[in-house]
């Protein structure tokens, strides 16, 4: 059962590795929820810095080679923000938790928690009813979720139940994510990042 | 404006010279059906689309009642929702809310309702900034074209094509490579996202319980639209509305399987209510709902072709359809595209813009046999030319085929006579020049001439036992009794070899396949009749048919063509219950094996004929009894087409004459080299044997009759 802590069903685990490769997904498994955040800044210091994009017509892009990397984390609790901009900080990364509008030209790195996971399709589904949320995911270059591996379910048909509370609420935005953003509208050729991030990354949570 | 057929043609011939097109869609052609049976191969696909079908008809016929459970659930989480008529009425509510909320600057994701409806139009005559954000609507909306596919709307362009594009909108240098154009679009796009003050997109499935509805997009263009303006429009058709969470989760199970032979879009966005938006003073989106009937209800009441709303624009329908895949889009459909854009055309945007379309069909079936929501697209096609011809009365060569072919001793005399009017043309079996009333250009193939004596002016001299262990009747059908009267002739030798009876009724008549492809109701009516009573005073067992288009045919329309007299119903449920193609009848029933035949090893080509592997499912018989007498050696897409379509190649000679090449050209080229194609429809016989006689008859084409037949070990 979804949210049922301490029950991984490896079965689960292993189909969502399978089906994340041809999803242009990476997947690496971590203790647990400090360690994912490990992972996010070792994933941000090895990302190139990305290219700013201008947001506003007629401004070229900040063409800063000085610029700090950005991660963001807009939806993780107080507790483990700090923890995550200590270590970002160290490593010399801007850290942003919340107003994502301003950063609409890119940022290379967001971390987010994901609520459940649907193995067969290796999709990770979060509520994301915050703009914050939404805008991070969107406008990174790589994100990085983590996703507990308790709650994994094997078809989407499991996540009916997930669905039906979250959709009973009176404002609610949920979103299945399958992978870095991509086309095949020119030639059919696949191409990775197309509106959003380029690359993605789970980090299975064995705890 | 109604297109002249002309035209039509001369838009076909462009669409055929266009290589780039041309290659483009073969490879999608056969990548997308290896892709295709990749991502269903772990599920049971067949059972997953009648659901879905069973679901969206069950959902079709509460329309109202879940629309009215949409209503009171959104309004009660703030959404406004509304519902349009017709496409002006859905423009002027999307127009004003645009007016009342000041917007100046808008962005949409995809929505085919949009398009269907003109909306772009609409808002820029309102004076609104219109920015497409799917990479593909982007860049026909740059180049002011329309859609060439559903999913892909620019897969007719070549990258050049769209770094040229992308020159002009950008007013500078652009490289032609993918990745680079990619990022192009990626940086002009953002800047449009994060400026714009509305944003518009579609909605995959509007769900009824809960009031939210479901955007499915690759790109993540859809999430970025109902995220950064301080408005969202989400217009959808109201067919689009399904009671609960698990349809839609349904929906989302086969869409992108069907579609590019994905396990699921990237992205999948449940929206309820109204959401975080930092934009406006309350801090929730400002969100409307717009339904678009423009039909749609009228269509819930018309018995006959209701289930296209059940399509969930998958695209699919055209992904396979070998006459898409030769013109592409532009000349498939007009909004929406391929064999659902041809129904779709008709009832949305006018009878004139459908009339050349609904015509460009051959009715191989490939669509329906792929459709994610288990339509009867060619039968719906066809209907609709029924309808066009009520409308419009029938042109004068299909009004007097009709009259002749309902008249079954008028119509075999005239047969009979016509073999003495083709004397002074003929050249062995083929006709060497053909009378000027075939339309167009026939020189693609050799047309056979009509036997000098018809399989039922033989078949009193027939040694045929009347008694045995299985009593045949067999239905000749026009191509067999008239022209190749020598493939019956095989199937009674080996029918006889195992000790079967036969009997053949002389009232029976032409099937009348060409006349329900004309759209010729009555004479169609008529003729299935005919051949339900010939049938039913000779007790037979099974009734075989050498034509796997006859068989298809009664089996698919005679309950209904004859539903109109209730004497019928029994007769013609005993009769359908009795047929049986050849192959199903000499593996299945008479249990042929290779101690049969004598094998020489020969190796031997199969051509799948439409109506027997994709119309009566049987696939495994014929090639299995080809092993029999010879070898069977694979060629490349065996179950494509031929090209034939009876009436078809006459109206389009030009595609059908592409078909064939391609059909041969693959047999000839394929690494066996074989000498011999067999096949089991005469129709797909004489297409072949046709166009191969004009290559110098390099492969010989025989029915599997003949090929059995002549390998059989005489006892
Ligand atoms: S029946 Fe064949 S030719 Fe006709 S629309 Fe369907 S796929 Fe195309
Ligand atoms: S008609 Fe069927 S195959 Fe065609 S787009 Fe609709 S659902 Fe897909």
């Amino acid at each position: 059962m979804p949210g049922n802590p301490g029950s991984i069903n490896q079965a689960n685990v292993d189909l969502f590795k399978a089906k994340a490769k041809p999803a242009s997904i990476e997947v690496v498994v971590v203790k647990d929820l400090k360690a994912a955040l490990d992972y996010a800044i070792e994933v941000t210091e090895k990302t190139e810095l990305g290219k700013l994009m201008p947001t506003t017509p007629g401004l070229s892009p900040p063409d800063d080679p000085n610029r700090k990397k950005t991660l963001a984390a807009p939806s993780i609790s107080d507790e483990h923000f700090k923890l995550l901009s200590q270590k970002g900080e160290a490593k010399g990364f801007e850290m942003v938790r919340s107003k994502l509008r301003n950063h609409l030209a890119g940022i290379d790195v967001a971390f987010t928690v994901a609520d459940l996971g649907i193995s067969e399709t290796a999709t990770c589904v979060s509520e994301n009813n915050s703009e914050d949320y939404r805008l991070a995911t969107m406008i990174c270059e790589t994100h990085v979720l983590a996703l507990p591996m308790n709650k994994l379910v094997k078809t989407s048909y499991e996540a009916e139940d997930f669905l039906i509370k979250a959709m009973d609420k009176d404002n609610n935005y949920t979103s299945f994510i399958s992978g870095p953003s991509r086309t095949a509208d020119i030639e059919r050729v696949l191409t990775l990042g197309v509106h959003g991030p380029l690359y993605m990354h789970v980090a299975l949570l064995e705890e | 404006m109604a297109e002249s057929m002309k035209s039509y043609h001369n838009s076909l011939k462009e669409a055929l010279d266009d290589s780039f097109l041309r290659k483009t869609l073969d490879k999608f052609a056969v990548q997308y059906k290896a892709n295709r049976a990749m991502i269903f191969a772990d599920m049971n696909a067949k059972e997953l689309i009648s659901e879905i079908a069973d679901n969206k008809d069950q959902a079709m016929l509460h329309i109202e009642a879940l629309y009215q459970q949409f209503v009171e659930q959104a309004s009660k989480k703030g959404v406004h929702v509304h519902r349009a008529r017709t496409a002006q009425e859905a423009n002027d509510i999307i127009c004003a809310i645009a007016k009342e909320n000041n917007v100046r600057t808008i962005i949409k994701s995809k929505s085919m309702t949009a398009e269907e409806i003109h909306l772009n139009h609409s808002l820029e005559a309102a004076k609104m900034i219109v920015n497409e954000t799917d990479l593909g609507e982007w860049i026909i909306q740059l180049r002011h074209e329309g859609p060439t596919h559903m999913v892909m709307p620019a897969i007719h362009l070549s990258r050049y094509q769209v770094a040229d594009t992308f020159e002009d909108a950008t007013k500078s240098k652009q490289d032609s490579d993918i990745e680079k154009l990619v990022k192009v679009a990626r940086r002009e796009l953002r800047v449009h996202f994060a400026g714009s003050d509305m944003g518009i997109s579609g909605a995959n499935f509007a769900i009824a319980s809960n009031g939210s509805i479901g955007i499915c997009t690759n790109e993540g263009n859809g999430r970025l639209t109902t995220t950064l303006p301080r408005v969202h429009v989400a217009i959808c058709g109201i067919d689009k509305l399904v009671p609960s969470i698990k349809d839609a989760l349904r929906i989302i199970r086969v869409l992108p399987r069907n579609a590019t032979a994905q396990a699921i879009t990237t992205y999948v966005s449940w929206i309820t209510g109204a959401s975080e938006c930092t934009l406006n003073d309350d801090q929730k989106k400002i969100i409307h709902v717009v339904f678009l009937d423009n039909g749609r209800i009228d269509l819930l009441k018309d018995p006959k072709c209701r289930e296209v709303l059940r399509c969930v624009r998958c695209g699919a329908c055209a992904n396979v359809c070998p006459v898409y895949r030769l013109v592409g889009g532009h000349r498939m459909g007009y909004v929406y595209i391929g064999a659902i854009g041809l129904i779709l055309t008709y009832f949305f945007h006018g009878h004139d813009r459908a009339k050349n379309l609904v015509q460009n069909c051959i009715g191989c079936e490939a669509c329906k046999d792929i459709c994610a929501a288990g339509i009867d697209l060619p039968g719906i096609i066809q209907e609709v030319r029924a309808r066009l011809n009520e409308e419009e009365g029938s042109p004068i060569t299909s009004t007097l085929l009709a009259k002749v072919m309902a008249n079954r001793p008028l119509f075999h005399t005239l047969l009979k006579f016509g073999k003495f009017a083709q004397r002074p043309v003929t050249s062995g079996n083929f006709v060497r020049h053909l009378p000027t009333i075939f339309a167009g250009d026939q020189s693609f193939r050799a047309l056979p001439a009509i036997a000098s004596r018809s399989f039922r002016d033989r078949w009193p001299s027939l040694e045929t036992a009347s008694q045995g262990s299985v009593k045949i009747g067999l239905f000749a059908g026009c191509a067999q009794d008239f022209i190749y009267p020598e493939q019956l002739e095989s199937a009674v030798r080996l029918i006889s070899a195992k000790g079967g009876a036969v009997d053949f009724p002389l009232q029976q008549s032409c099937c009348g396949l060409p006349l329900q492809m004309m759209g010729e109701r009555k004479a169609a009516i008529q003729t299935a009749k005919a051949n339900v009573d010939a049938f039913e005073s000779a007790k037979v067992d099974h009734i075989m048919t050498l034509c796997a288009s006859c068989a298809n045919h009664m089996k698919e329309h005679y309950t209904e063509l004859t539903g109109d007299d209730p004497s019928y119903k029994e007769k013609t449920a005993q009769y359908l219950s009795k047929i049986i193609d050849f192959s199903s009848l000499m593996k299945n029933v008479f249990k042929f094996s290779k101690d049969d035949f004598n094998n020489q090893g020969q190796k031997v080509a199969y051509h799948s004929p439409c109506h027997l592997c994709r119309g009566l499912g049987v696939t495994q018989e014929p090639r299995a009894l080809i092993n029999m007498a010879g070898e069977y050696v694979p060629t490349p897409e065996e179950d494509v087409c031929c090209g034939f379509g009876g009436t078809y190649s006459v109206k389009f000679p030009e595609i059908s004459g592409t078909l064939l090449a391609h059909k041969l050209d693959g047999i000839e080229e394929s690494e066996a080299k074989p000498k011999l194609l067999v096949t089991d429809c005469p129709g797909c016989v004489m297409q072949l044997r046709g166009g191969e006689h004009k290559r110098s008859d390099r492969v010989k084409v025989q029915h599997i009759s003949e090929f059995l037949d002549l390998n059989l070990k005489k006892k």
